[in-house]
């Protein structure tokens, strides 16, 4: 039990201490990190949670079962705080798809996973990001956050406060699956991954739905006194847990888990991470009701034991007392310090001349698997189910959901590898700036974030100095930008035992925000024919771990973008003023393929092209490749129409936000010169093509 | 008028229809649990999308055998209006209250997309209200949802004037192939003889809300207020 | 050749099967597993040499994942 509960799975024993660094609290937060999921006060008594899982081991073993199953876990994070879970969004990290055998399999088998999960259980996917690199090729990514709603007086704690209150385990059977899981997942994955085979867990999603269903009614009763979901670690992890939080002690009886096999020992049972499994702590007196409304469901639950004043866990078989623990003692592992080194770096980058038709690479870029279009993705998600999703995957830069309380949520994950792998700092902090701006490119004031820091080996001292500078960098900047953490998890040994290399350094920022009842929202496509269209923000050279690097000329090098966060701040807000005003018909941000991407995109939802001279641009000194592709932060393409053009540009100044009026919207393609020198004319048609195809064609599928 | 929305474990979009007939003039609607039965006190019956008994065996196989739609068989043949979206369409198919079957999409996909229908047939419960040949906007969100029936039944289903929708083409952007499943003859929702007896695949629940239409319109309204004139005994 | 969950997992799908459909008409059934059957059509001198082939096929080419599945190799002579 104590090696499960204290493996780094459970216990983030290399992390725990640096975590504390990052800033948590805000007018907002009613529950921050170290609960299942983070609670946001969303007005009017609703509550929003939201929580971030991975799967990633699992899911490089069995890509089917293992994404399910990461799916199922996050649920159930959301459910036990007592919300309903109403949307899910996925981050993923493959190999090249377009090359490799191996991670087509990974690749197709994880969205099909996710798909047949999700679509079942009825929470609609609503939004996701993925990168293809080298670096995940036997070791892939499988990032699922959750987003619940709720209402504030319905909120349950994962605590057992009170003596004689009832423990029920409800759910699935409890079998050997998973067992040792999380130990499992905190080693690196053996050679040979198929020989792992207790490591696997079946998916139920038909259980997860009668689960959701049945304790959402549950909670009702008024019956449920605190509940936990059973995740890594199984029992042995959930127990300790709601009796340290609770000031208590549980015991219980083995002897009363239904078991899906006869010769399970206590300690399998303990540490089992059977799926589909929840631990209620219901009334002592009054728990009747709750009881029948599960059967009702035909959810199997049974009493295992009971909440004790002794602060022990109490671990019977039958008549026998087979373990007994003082329950903080498991529920707070020691930490454990770690050597940290920078890496020497050669800093004698030279940036290459760019070909000479930068049409053609803009298309390229377009087309390339790592800017190309999802949809083969997610039309493979229902994104509609629950009648909330406003804004729609391939729709906009952010989801955008309906609240009960007529507010709109916002949600969107980012994360940048290339980046990050060249300087973590800037590459976590990135993926935060990136996805604040997305959720400010619809109309939203971003509210709080939850974080994924994926790493490779904690002992290795040059893979901790990263993850030291991903915290530093996520801390910095949503201190400097004022939106707190409120939630998050670290997942470690992520590295290819086959060739011994650590994945790049994978931070993911999940950031949510909101839009006032009646307030106005808007996408990135281009509108009306004639529109002005307005870029804002500065342009540095920064094409470290650009799209235009890896796709031109195959590198990773150079100057990694780092956001400001006092800037991005100034410029955030400008532009969610802009689009609250009803100035902006049109908001995007520029970020993988920089500024030419992004115009290009925002020609593409109602096919309009653009006439666009950026000889005004803000910009540091650059050659023109620079200028269309750098991915410096804090950039936005609003488009305006002609009459509200001065209103538009005083509110920028008075904001003291860089910006130029740089084209107007119209036509069949999309044309950018430079001091009159045209560098791109490509077709509107094209750019569709080019960007939806990028998948179908790397898998050797028709369109 | 009172509506039955059968809920069977896993149904998934029972709450949604529920919202889109509360919005709807004329019609009260009420959750049913699968178990429940009493069913012949409602005026109509709406057997929602989802996952029914988690599509396990086949979608709606499980569900067709339940004691709901041994009740639905009997409103069934006393005219009583029935309305079956997407797994409430396969349950519908597998119980043979509607003849073929609803097979895995052609590309082996499940597939959530807005299409356009067209009505065929404007006599149905679901479809007073509109126009042969008026194109509606709609989601789909299905994996097996490509109809199948085998050629001579196909020409009486056709020739019987009983198929309700198909899928449509209705601008350029749609050029990508309107038929989002390889449903035969593009074909989207079908009734029984009677014509009492409807099922779709896409989800008229979903298009119902404005804010959450991509063009800002709400064509799934005309379906739900269709059931509600048919009910009322209004035009 | 069938393929399903390994013998100590989970099968949800026959259990839904089983709970929800069969067992209450009729109470001999006590369980139910479900599987997916391919069959191979091989050249090959016996059956013996048949089913090695297959399973080699089924180890080699991923037709199962051993992670989850398991995968029992049965010959014999098609009938058509």
């Amino acid at each position: 039990m104590i090696d499960a509960e204290w493996s780094e799975h459970c216990s983030y024993k290399s992390s725990k201490a640096l975590l504390k660094t990052l800033p948590t609290s805000g007018s907002r937060v009613l529950l921050g990190p170290g609960y299942d999921a983070g609670v946001l006060d969303a007005g009017d008594g609703c509550v929003v949670s939201l929580h971030i899982e991975s799967h990633n081991h699992p899911s490089a073993v069995d890509p089917y079962g293992g994404a399910a199953t990461g799916i199922g876990g996050v649920l159930r994070d959301i459910l036990s705080i007592g919300t309903r879970p109403i949307a899910l969004i996925d981050v993923l990290r493959f190999g090249n798809i377009g090359e490799s055998q191996r991670s087509q399999w990974l690749f197709r088998n994880v969205v099909r996973g996710i798909a047949d999960y999700g679509n079942c259980v009825g929470v609609p996917t609503v939004a996701g990001e993925v990168e293809f690199d080298e670096s995940f090729e036997r070791n892939c990514l499988v990032d699922v956050a959750c987003v619940g709603v709720g209402r504030r007086r319905d909120l349950v704690l994962a605590q057992a406060k009170n003596p004689g209150d009832i423990v029920v385990m409800a759910g699935g059977s409890t079998g050997r699956d998973g067992v040792r899981g999380a130990t499992f997942a905190s080693k690196s994955l053996a050679r040979d991954a198929d020989s792992e085979r207790s490591s696997v867990q079946v998916p139920d999603p038909f259980m997860k739905k009668l689960l959701i269903d049945s304790i959402l009614d549950a909670l009702e009763t008024g019956e449920v006194k605190g509940m936990k979901d059973l995740g890594g670690g199984g029992l042995s992890s959930a127990l300790p847990e709601i009796a340290s939080k609770g000031g208590t002690g549980v015991e219980l009886d083995i002897r009363r888990l239904s078991l899906r096999e006869p010769d399970v020992t206590p300690l399998e049972a303990m540490i089992s991470e059977s799926q589909e499994r929840m631990l209620l702590v219901l009334d002592r007196v009054r728990h009747k009701k709750a009881l029948s409304i599960l059967r009702k469901y035909g959810v199997p639950a049974t009493i295992i034991g009971h909440v004790t004043d002794d602060g022990d866990i109490t671990v019977k078989d039958g008549a026998d007392v087979v373990a007994r623990l003082p329950a903080d003692f498991l529920a707070n592992p020691p930490l454990i310090p770690r050597d940290s080194r920078a890496p020497v770096r050669q800093s004698d980058w030279v940036e290459p001349e760019s070909p000479p038709d930068l049409s053609k690479v803009l298309l390229s870029l377009l087309s390339s698997l790592n800017v190309g279009g999802r949809r083969w993705i997610y039309e493979q998600y229902d994104h509609e189910v629950g009648v909330r999703t406003v804004l729609k995957p391939g729709q906009a830069d952010a989801a955008l959901l309906k609240l009960p309380n007529g507010r709109l949520l916002a949600v969107k994950a980012d994360g940048n590898s290339a980046a990050s792998a060249l300087d973590p700092y800037s590459g976590a902090s990135g993926c935060v700036a990136e996805a604040c701006r997305n959720v400010v490119s619809v109309g939203a004031e971003p509210v709080a974030m939850v974080d994924h820091l994926q790493f490779g080996d904690p002992g290795d001292a040059r893979v901790y100095w990263g993850f030291e500078e991903a915290v530093r960098g996520v801390a910095d900047y949503c201190r400097g930008v004022g939106i707190p953490v409120v939630g998050g998890k670290v997942s470690f040994y992520n590295e290819d035992q086959l060739t011994g290399r650590p994945i790049k350094p994978t931070p993911i920022a999940l950031v949510a925000g909101l839009v006032d009842k009646d307030e106005r929202f808007v996408g990135p496509a281009l509108k009306g024919r004639g529109d002005r269209i307005v870029l804002i923000g500065k342009t540095s050279m920064e094409l470290g771990g650009s799209a235009y690097h890896s796709t031109v000329f195959g590198v990773q090098n150079g100057v990694a973008p780092r956001p400001s966060p006092q800037e991005d701040r100034r410029t955030n807000s400008a532009v969610l003023r802009l689009i609250r005003a009803g100035l902006a018909e049109s908001v995007h941000d520029c970020s993988k393929g920089g500024m030419a991407v992004a115009l290009a995109e925002t020609c593409m939802g109602r096919s309009i092209g653009a006439e666009v001279e950026l000889q005004g641009a803000p910009a540091t000194r650059m050659g023109p490749a620079s200028l269309l592709f750098s991915e410096s932060h804090g950039r936005y393409i609003v488009s305006v129409r002609k009459p509200n053009l001065s209103k538009a540009g005083g509110l920028l100044a008075r904001a003291r936000v860089p910006y130029a009026v740089v084209g107007t919207a119209g036509g069949r393609s999309l044309r950018i010169s430079l001091r009159g020198r045209r560098l791109v004319d490509v077709d509107v048609a094209k750019i569709i093509e080019g960007k939806e195809s990028s998948i179908s064609r790397a898998l050797g599928e028709e369109q | 008028m009172n509506v039955a929305v059968v809920r069977f474990p896993g149904s998934n979009c029972d709450l949604d229809v529920v919202k889109a007939l509360e919005g709807t003039k004329g019609v009260r609607p009420k959750l049913v649990w699968h178990e429940h039965g009493g069913l012949d006190r409602f005026d109509a019956v709406v057997l929602p999308g989802g996952f029914s008994f988690g599509d396990y065996l086949r979608a709606g196989a499980i569900a067709a055998r339940s004691r709901s739609v041994g009740e639905v068989r009997r409103l069934a043949d006393r005219g009583v209006p029935i309305f079956g979206v997407c797994n409430g369409f396969q349950t519908l198919v597998e119980a043979g209250l509607l003849p073929g079957s609803l097979l895995r999409n052609s590309g082996l996909r499940f597939v959530c997309r807005w299409v356009t229908l067209r009505v065929e047939n404007n006599r149905t419960p679901v479809t007073g209200r509109c126009s042969k040949g008026d194109l509606l906007r709609m989601p789909v969100a299905h994996g097996e949802g490509r109809f199948f029936l085998p050629s001579a039944e196909l020409d009486s289903l056709k020739k019987d004037g009983r198929v309700v929708f198909r899928y449509a083409q209705s601008t350029e952007r749609d050029g990508r192939g309107c038929n989002p499943n390889g449903s035969l003859d593009g074909i989207a929702g079908i009734c029984n003889k009677e014509g009492n007896v409807v099922g779709m695949m896409p989800h008229p629940e979903r298009a119902v809300d404005s804010l959450l239409d991509p063009e800002g319109r709400s064509d799934g309204s005309v379906i739900f207020q269709s059931l509600a004139s048919a009910l009322g005994g209004a035009s | 050749m069938i393929i399903s969950n390994k013998a100590a997992a989970k099968d949800p799908e026959g259990d839904v099967i089983y709970q929800d459909l069969v067992k209450s008409r009729f109470s001999q059934a006590e369980s139910v597993r479900v599987g997916k059957l391919l069959r191979f059509k091989v050249k090959a001198a016996g059956s013996l040499e048949a089913q090695r082939l297959v399973q080699t096929m089924c180890d080699e080419l991923r037709i199962y994942n051993p992670a989850a599945h398991q995968c029992h190799v049965s010959p014999g002579r098609l009938s058509e």
